[in-house]
């Protein structure tokens, strides 16, 4: 036993290999083969349409004729004067603004009431969660046919306390506060499950210490439960808004971008001018500026969020 | 970090020139349309599979279901050719044709709507046919549907079935307001007809909401320029701007949509939807008129077919009347409708030459009539059904005839109608909206959109 225990390490890999076959490299090589699925992935369905797309957005280029002429950046420089574009822009940040913030709220104060195993908890929670595996074309659909100003179930509902009818989808200052609540309705489920997880996997411990310090109910949710859900609520804010920024089927199912541009968001102007203007170069450029937006406002967040040591 | 660093740059470089000079969505080229190769297999009789895509409309698709019997049946070199279909939304037809013919998909046959044409031979998304057919063949269409379907002087399309869009009318409602409207094509004038629209709008609850309304204009739900567009060329005078309704080099809009009686026409269709003299809803719905919501329906003669088919047993008392024309402008109805492409990337050319050609002629064009009941193009079925002696739709007949214009015409025709359904949508549905401004924001926009057709004459 012994001498085999004296001679087991003059056979490792890393004294008798060396150069490319040592032992690092080998385990370096068995990473990254873990590693080829998903880079395969995003280099195939990611990475290389983003080339594309910046290459496209340097020429003229449609659909059917493919590229033409190298412009350089003239589609960007389209963009400083193209006021539907600045509209879309802030049509999709008034969007995210008023999205994400309730959502969030609300999610969050359903997953604290949800935390506790109280009757009828597991039937909030299906109500909520139901909506989230509907398809968003399907929920589209419902909804604006809930929304109808003469058939719709919505007012039916207003009229029943006395409300006359109201134009949703057809009233400009409406439109996208509708598509909102339809939206929010619709991604609840998704935030609140990551939240209850987050929730749940607070040790109670830190409960029982800020309960003998003597903190109440709301200080302790501000001072325990806020702290260290902070990581998780990062990830619920940055995707959610990441997600709100790219809405689109709503869009298109419920309004077309109207009524006078009051929905038109930015990914729909996209397709607008990629598949209907058969503009591919300008909806490239528009893509990659969409992109550089995201980029900037998801790190924007991560730093805004980040926990505090 | 460097090496990092170094990586990217490389692996960028691998892409960028992976994607090197290649145009991505390239059109395939044009084949020897005459060549048998492709064909072999057919010719053999061994099975081939044509992909045909068509919109979903009921009528259509039963048509379309039996038509592909009867090509099978024609002819013993058929029976093992299968026609798989898929059908889209009539918005995303001509989107779904584009990818489809970018990315290089299976798309044999296709259903074209005739304004579009121009665009997919410009963009070489068609084949040409004018070789499949002689003169003598060609001269079998209503000339519009010839027109509708070359590009400049090239057959490309041969149509099933022509249009115009005349009044359709519930006699229920139009008697229990006191109405009769004239069965002739000459019809009201705007205002006239405004008054009837009026009249049959009616609140029977009293909740403020009409339960009947007076007026449907245009078929589904969405605001194209196929019906809502008449109205602005409507306002002019023949030849005049407004009528033209586009410039001679078919990308000027300002001047044409623009004009005072055009804008006067936007604010007329304003005022059917808003306000105290709306004659219809704000927000569309669909099927309003075939529900007995709506008393009178601007609509081409396929309602006739959607009629009989929804009231078999006769339980629907309609009538037509000429379409709405504005007293100092010119009586319109646009024509042109549905016509067969033959995908350039098809691997079987000639089959599908050979469906399009028997989809459109005289069998298929009989049996898609008997289905979706509209003008066929075809001269020949057009003088032998007597249903076209007779009203009411002998005055779809008088109407291509007398009144009908072909859409305008223009390779850009679907960057027109973007905005033009977006302008239509906000005229009916903005509250308060400055009509004049936004026709004239419009005209600039399309003009910016349809700037690259320049000289597409003369390609």
């Amino acid at each position: 036993m012994a001498t085999v225990t004296s001679t087991a390490p003059t056979i490792q890999p890393a004294v008798r290999a060396r150069g490319i076959f040592s032992w690092r490299n080998r385990q370096l090589m068995i990473a990254f083969l873990f590693i080829v699925p998903a880079l395969i992935n995003f280099t195939v369905f990611r990475y290389i349409p983003i080339a594309s797309s910046i290459r496209a957005s340097l020429y003229e280029y449609s659909l059917l004729r493919g590229l033409r002429d190298f412009i350089g950046l003239d589609h960007y420089a389209r963009m400083l004067n193209d006021w539907v574009f600045w509209d879309s822009l802030k049509v999709t940040a008034l969007f995210v603004i008023y999205k994400v913030p309730i959502q969030i709220v609300l999610s969050l104060a359903l997953a604290v009431l949800l935390q506790r195993e109280t009757v009828g908890a597991g039937v909030v929670r299906s109500a909520v969660l139901t909506p989230m595996v509907t398809s968003v074309i399907v929920a589209s659909i419902i909804w604006a046919m809930m929304y109808h100003s003469q058939l719709g179930l919505i007012q039916s509902m207003l009229g029943a306390v006395g409300i006359p009818r109201q134009a949703f989808l057809s009233d400009a200052s409406r439109a996208l506060p509708a598509i909102t609540v339809m939206m929010i309705w619709k991604d609840l489920g998704f935030s609140l499950i990551i939240l209850l997880a987050g929730l749940k996997a607070i040790p109670h411990t830190y409960y029982e210490a800020a309960l003998v310090d003597g903190a109440n109910a709301w200080e302790a949710f501000r001072r325990v439960t806020i702290p260290l859900l902070m990581p998780v609520l990062m990830f619920v804010v940055v995707t959610q808004a990441v997600f709100s920024f790219q809405v689109f089927v709503p869009v298109y199912q419920m309004t077309q971008g109207g009524p006078l541009d009051s929905t038109k968001v930015l990914v729909y102007y996209i397709y607008q001018q990629g598949f209907r203007f058969q503009d591919m170069g300008y909806a490239s450029a528009l893509s990659v500026v969409a992109l550089i937006i995201l980029i900037i406002v998801s790190y924007g967040l991560m730093r805004w969020l980040r926990p505090q040591t | 970090m460097k090496r990092n660093s170094l990586m990217m740059l490389v692996v960028a470089a691998l892409l960028l020139a992976a994607y090197g000079d290649r145009a991505p969505a390239e059109a395939s080229p044009v084949g020897d349309l005459n060549s048998p190769a492709v064909d072999v297999s057919a010719a053999q009789g061994e099975a081939v599979t044509i992909q045909f895509l068509t919109i979903d409309d009921e009528d259509m698709l039963l048509a379309t279901e039996q038509m592909i019997a009867a090509f099978q049946a024609s002819d013993p070199q058929y029976a093992n050719v299968s026609i798989e279909v898929q059908s889209v939304p009539f918005e995303q037809l001509f989107p779904t044709i584009e990818t489809a013919v970018a990315a290089g998909a299976e798309l044999d046959v296709f259903l074209a709507d005739g304004p579009d044409i121009k665009h997919y031979a410009y963009n070489e998304a068609i084949i040409p046919l004018a070789e499949y057919y002689t003169e003598e063949e060609l001269a079998e269409w209503v000339p519009q549907s010839v027109e509708e379907g070359s590009f400049n002087g090239t057959f490309y399309a041969p149509a099933i079935m022509q249009s115009c869009s005349l009044m359709f009318y519930n006699k229920d409602l139009t008697d229990a307001a006191g109405l009769e409207p004239p069965q002739t094509v000459q019809g009201w004038t705007m205002d006239e007809a405004w008054d009837a629209w009026q009249k049959t709008t009616v609140d029977d609850s009293g909740d403020g909401v009409p339960d009947t309304w007076g007026l449907r204009w245009g078929q589904g739900t969405y605001q194209g320029d196929y019906e809502h567009g008449i109205m602005r060329r409507s306002a002019g005078v023949k030849g005049s701007p407004s009528y033209m309704g586009i410039g001679e080099d078919g990308i000027t809009f300002q001047g044409y949509l623009d004009t005072p009686e055009a804008i006067a026409s936007f604010e007329d269709y304003r005022d059917w939807h808003q306000g105290d003299r709306a004659v219809t809803p704000q927000e569309p719905i669909d099927n309003i008129f075939f529900s007995k919501g709506a008393a009178f329906y601007v609509s081409p003669d396929n309602a006739v077919g959607t009629i009989d088919r929804l009231y078999p047993d006769g339980d629907f008392n309609y009538g037509v009347t000429g379409i709405p024309y504005y007293a100092d402008g010119a009586q319109v109805c646009h024509t042109g409708s549905w016509h067969f492409g033959v995908s350039p990337q098809s691997q079987n050319q000639e089959i599908s030459v050979a469906v399009a050609k028997f989809f459109a002629g005289p069998e298929g064009s009989k049996i898609w009539y008997d289905a979706v009941r509209q003008l066929p193009a075809r001269i020949e079925l057009l003088n032998t059904l007597p249903e076209y002696n007779e009203y009411p739709q002998q005055l779809f007949n008088e109407g291509l005839q007398t009144i009908g214009v072909p859409r305008i015409q223009t390779p850009g025709y679907t960057e027109y109608q973007q905005y033009f359904g977006e302008l239509a949508q906000d005229i009916a549905q903005g509250e308060g909206v400055e009509v004049e401004a936004l026709v004239h924001e419009t005209a600039i926009q399309m003009e910016q959109a349809l700037a690259k057709y320049e000289g597409w004459q003369e390609e």
